[in-house]
């Protein structure tokens, strides 16, 4: 049906360009021989090696891991339940105020976002460090944590949690057996955007971090700012690599969700008429 | 009373196992059940039956403890269960939807409710494997509700409600998905598991040869209300109205006038025609206006006129409706009503000799049909 045509390849290739060529150019020269940023002197993986024996980066990065895993696993908790409360209540008293209220961070400027949270930490004199960027970090993605299960959840079939009460199970028991299982893969992928969110976030952890803590993207810019080495780019490289990573799998895993949701339902639909 | 046929309901001594004490469930403004009493026995096998949106899953859902009555109470086995939460009463019910646990296979399906009494086991796979087995399921335990046939699904569902042996099993429209054939062999399954496990069932339908078929008694809804609660035969030759005639099976209606003429109606219902005379079961409220059901099966028709019959009525086929083992004639009588006579193809097809237009003579006795007031 569609037809080759010039006219779609340019613009294919110049927003895809647009997209990537940034950062292309980013992975190549981390593959750079010369310390010259600018100057292309043959390929090499010495940059990486010296990344490697650099104590400070290695502190960073575990910093960063350590928050995206414990503020990515209890923004997936708290999502999860917030996403449950929403679909599931009906309509309650305020429901409209509480839904806007936890999307309401989605659209918010993350510097307002990271501001208020340093206000708050200060206000109840809470030492900043790794902990207060989790409790941030926790914040902002537990919204996305929550549009996407709950996406999930406003397709589930509710009968199979009353099938569950009815065979004797406590509402948690029927949510821990039968609706969790169901929507797991739905909760891995907030997990993993969650994660991926957490692992870039620069602004929201500068305001809430304290001089004990500093994560990659910290890192990164205030390097940077005395200028760009190549160590830089391959530790970016690393976190692009990451990110794809994680973000493939994300879309992976609701797209094979998808196939078997559509394949259950199918199976649950009675073959009527 | 007989002591051979099961009939707990006419027995004042029985306790009901389920009691409805003028229960009404409103959602919003909307009232779903009207003011309802009913009491149900226990190895009673009870049909719900009623047109779509009457309120039969509202009832289920009540029993299961999925709704709370909005006013009165339910009962079981004498005790109050509105606070009692759906995991904790003796209740199991078959989904409308079937929902099986799309995640777990056949055997786990089965043993899901099993799982949850902490019963050890031995005892958990013993049972499970004899619901397979009544449920001809065996060769099917390792496989998900996706890789098994609508008609099996149905099998699991069942088999999955049964295996806590509750003490009341609810079943909402469980036959819908299948065909004609497995779904007659199932409604006899269904009679056999009952009979074999001595549960009480309560089923819903909209198809009422089902109803008739497998129910010891039938209760027909309309918009919350009960309009009639029977046995299948009381049901189906003595409704108690116009909407239950009208709703089990086919039925002609005549209104007309009635006069009480010594144990008899004298029903007349239309100018210079031969009034239609009926022996009533029960007093007749002449005053009011007055209608005459009788089924097409207990109409004769005949090309010479019948002189033993009391009541006759002349008119004109003007339509056969062949269905193999019986044929249904529509004769148009006197004011132009179309009156339906069925009989039985005792001959071939060739051999019988009233085909369209024929002038033709209907005629039934005094008892065969019944009086409805309005
Ligand atoms: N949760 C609900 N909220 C509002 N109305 C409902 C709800 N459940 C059922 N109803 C209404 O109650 C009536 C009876 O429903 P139901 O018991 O499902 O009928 P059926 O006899 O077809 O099973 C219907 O008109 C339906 O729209
Ligand atoms: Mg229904």
């Amino acid at each position: 049906m569609r037809r080759f045509s010039w006219f779609n390849a340019t613009s294919l290739t110049l927003g895809f360009a647009f997209l990537y060529l940034p950062m292309v150019i980013l992975v190549i020269y981390s593959f750079n021989a010369s310390k010259l940023v600018t100057v292309w002197a043959g390929f090499s993986t010495r940059w990486y090696v010296e990344l490697f024996q650099d104590q400070e980066f290695l502190d960073a990065a575990w910093v960063t891991v350590r928050v995206a895993v414990f503020s990515s696993t209890i923004a997936t908790v708290l999502g999860t339940m917030a996403a449950s409360v929403l679909v599931r209540a009906g309509r309650f008293r305020g429901r409209t105020l509480f839904s806007g209220m936890i999307y309401a961070p989605l659209v918010m400027p993350e510097v307002i976002t990271g501001l208020s949270l340093l206000l708050l930490f200060i206000g109840i004199g809470l030492d900043r460090g790794i902990f207060t960027i989790v409790l941030a970090h926790t914040t902002f993605s537990m919204c996305y944590v929550s549009v996407v299960v709950s996406s999930r959840l406003a397709t589930f079939d509710r009968s199979l949690e009353e099938a569950a009460l009815d065979l004797g199970c406590s509402p948690f028991q029927a949510f821990r057996l039968v609706t969790l299982p169901i929507i797991a893969p739905a909760v891995i992928s907030g997990w993993l955007l969650a994660f991926t969110l957490s692992l870039d976030d620069l602004v929201i952890a500068s305001f809430t971090t304290g001089p004990s803590a500093t994560t990659l993207p910290i890192k990164i810019f205030s390097a940077v700012r005395l200028g760009v080495s190549p160590q830089i780019n391959a530790l970016s490289t690393i976190m692009i690599a990451i990110v794809a990573v994680g973000v493939i799998t994300a879309s992976l895993i609701t797209k094979r969700a998808a196939v078997t949701q559509a394949r259950d339902e199918q199976a649950a639909v009675r073959a009527t008429g | 009373m007989s002591q051979t046929v099961f009939a707990p309901w006419e027995n004042p001594e029985e306790k009901p196992l389920i009691e409805f004490r003028n229960v009404t469930k409103r959602f919003g403004s909307f009232t779903a059940i009207d003011d309802l009493s009913l009491d149900i026995y226990a190895r009673e096998f009870f049909a719900l039956l009623g047109p779509s949106g009457c309120g039969k899953t509202t009832m289920m859902r009540m029993l299961a403890g999925f709704e709370n009555a909005t006013e009165g109470q339910i009962l079981l086995s004498g005790q109050n269960i509105g606070p009692i939460p759906p995991n904790r009463r003796a209740v199991n019910m078959m989904f409308q939807s079937y929902a099986l646990f799309p995640h777990l296979s056949v055997w786990e399906n089965i043993a899901f409710g099993l799982k949850r009494e902490s019963k050890d086991k031995e005892a958990i796979s013993a049972r499970v494997e004899e619901m397979l087995r009544l449920t001809r399921l065996t060769k099917f335990a390792k496989r998900k509700p996706h890789q098994i046939s609508g008609g099996q699904r149905q099998r699991v569902a069942l088999a999955r409600s049964l295996a806590k042996a509750p003490k009341l099993l609810l079943l909402d429209e469980p036959l819908g998905a299948l065909d004609r054939k497995l779904r007659e062999e199932t409604q006899f399954e269904l009679m056999d598991i009952q009979e074999k496990t001595g549960t009480t069932f309560v089923i819903v339908t909209h198809d009422q040869e089902e109803a008739m078929t497998v129910a010891s008694r039938v209760a027909v809804m309309d918009e919350g209300k009960l309009i009639q609660v029977a046995t299948p035969d009381v049901i189906y030759e003595a409704p108690n109205s116009v909407y239950v005639a009208d709703f089990i099976g086919d039925v002609n209606l005549i209104e007309g006038r009635g006069t009480t003429e010594g144990e008899r109606i004298r029903l007349d219902w239309a100018e210079g025609q031969p009034p239609i005379w009926a022996t009533p079961r029960g007093p007749v409220d002449t005053d009011r206006a007055l209608t005459f059901a009788i089924r097409p099966e207990k109409v004769s028709i005949a090309k010479d006129k019948p002189e033993d019959r009391r009541n006759l009525l002349e008119g004109e086929v003007i339509d056969i409706a062949y269905l193999g083992n019986i044929s249904t004639y529509h004769v148009k009588i006197a004011g132009g009503q179309i009156i339906k006579a069925q009989t039985a193809n005792t001959r071939r097809l060739a051999n019988r000799d009233i085909t369209w237009e024929d002038r033709v003579w209907l005629s039934f006795t005094e008892t065969s049909g019944v009086l409805l007031e309005h």
